[in-house]
């Protein structure tokens, strides 16, 4: 049988290179529409528990909030980017746990503000200056800003390595923690006291949404 | 004559580039302080700016190399990063309903300064409770 199949290969070689060139073609593309498609904010809040995440995402220029409009997909910070298996398999592997503990965890305990300290691990310091290529030397950056930055890379493999996120606090969402606030206050004396703030934030972003 | 006059050239190039090298490093950054355990325990950091491991000159710049001389660094050092009082006051946006922001309080504004209620290297001291003693505790969390 196998041998069959090598002897057609054998005597037709040039139309199973085109059928090869043309399976290859049809799974890449077939791979792109399905990373490219699960990449925004629209699916990904269908199971990660981020409502008020989003809604901040769309006050910040990341969010599509600034003078042109551009707007970075939720993947493009939060995924690696320097190793294309890397990716797959995190987008594969949150894929499966955020689904898993939205339908059978409990989300509504997770505290989402103490989670805010370990912003710097979901922040992929890569993609940051993948887009801000010259954050070394951009005048426009602040003669402190730079001065910062440069503290940022003189710590880099050191164990007191520290990340984008660990500075710019809100970065990607801003007014995050207010956002929190309004769906769960931190503190007790705020608990019904912002209901309507999360009403309009919820309107907000459910026509945003449609 | 050929070598002599090479060798003079060169000499010359050496002593031109050195120097250079001297004076780029006299015009670079602010002195750098041996941070030892017993200037920390002197000097204790606020666990955010710790984590960051920042040095004294980062936020005591052109104040010389002695951390016993350095001054206070004012509103423009501290905003000199946390951008502005605006900025830190719309960061806690939640609190204006209750009229509880300390950044944007109902008596002053966005407007205090810093180290009213901040300090870097003794416990922070929040003004609001010179009043409002007993409600403050719910309303926010000890001033980092």
């Amino acid at each position: 049988m196998i041998k069959k199949i090598f002897l057609i290969i054998k005597n037709n070689i040039l139309l199973t290179l085109l059928v090869g060139i043309l399976v290859g073609l049809i799974c890449s593309w077939v791979m792109y529409e399905g990373l490219h498609r699960t990449s925004n904010d629209r699916f990904c809040i269908v199971c990660h528990e981020m409502r008020p995440m989003v809604a901040a995402y769309h006050t910040d220029v990341h969010g599509g909030n600034g003078k042109t409009g551009i707007k970075v997909d939720c993947v493009t910070c939060h995924l690696p980017h320097d190793n294309i298996f890397a990716y797959i398999a995190t987008k594969a592997r949150n894929g499966v746990m955020e689904g898993a503990i939205h339908f059978f965890g409990n989300p509504d305990a997770i505290d989402w503000q103490a989670n805010r300290a370990n912003r710097q691990h979901f922040v992929r310091d890569e993609a940051c200056y993948g887009c801000h290529t010259n954050y070394k030397t951009n005048e426009a950056i602040s003669v402190k800003g730079r001065e910062m930055h440069e503290h940022y890379v003189s710590l880099k493999g050191t164990d007191k390595e520290i990340g984008c996120a660990s500075c710019h606090v809100e970065i990607g969402h801003n007014g995050l923690r207010s956002m929190l606030n309004y769906y769960n206050p931190e503190y007790k004396f705020y608990k019904g006291k912002l209901d309507k703030q999360k009403e309009a934030v919820e309107k907000k972003l459910t026509e945003d949404m449609k | 004559m050929c070598n002599k006059r090479t060798l003079f050239f060169l000499g010359f190039f050496f002593i031109f580039s050195g120097m250079s090298l001297l004076g780029a490093d006299t015009n670079t950054s602010s002195p750098k302080i041996n941070i030892t355990p017993e200037l920390k325990k002197e000097f204790p950091l606020k666990a955010h700016h710790d984590k960051l491991s920042l040095s004294c000159t980062d936020c005591h710049e052109g104040q010389g190399d002695d951390p016993k001389d350095f001054k206070l660094i004012g509103d423009k050092g501290c905003l000199s990063c946390h951008k502005t009082k605006q900025f830190l006051a719309d960061r806690l946006k939640f609190m204006d309903t209750t009229h509880t922001n300390p950044h944007n309080s109902i008596h002053d504004g966005p407007k205090l300064y810093c180290d009213e209620c901040h300090n870097e290297h003794k416990p922070s001291d929040n003004m609001c409770l010179q009043c409002h003693s007993n409600d403050v505790k719910s309303w926010m969390r000890p001033t980092p």
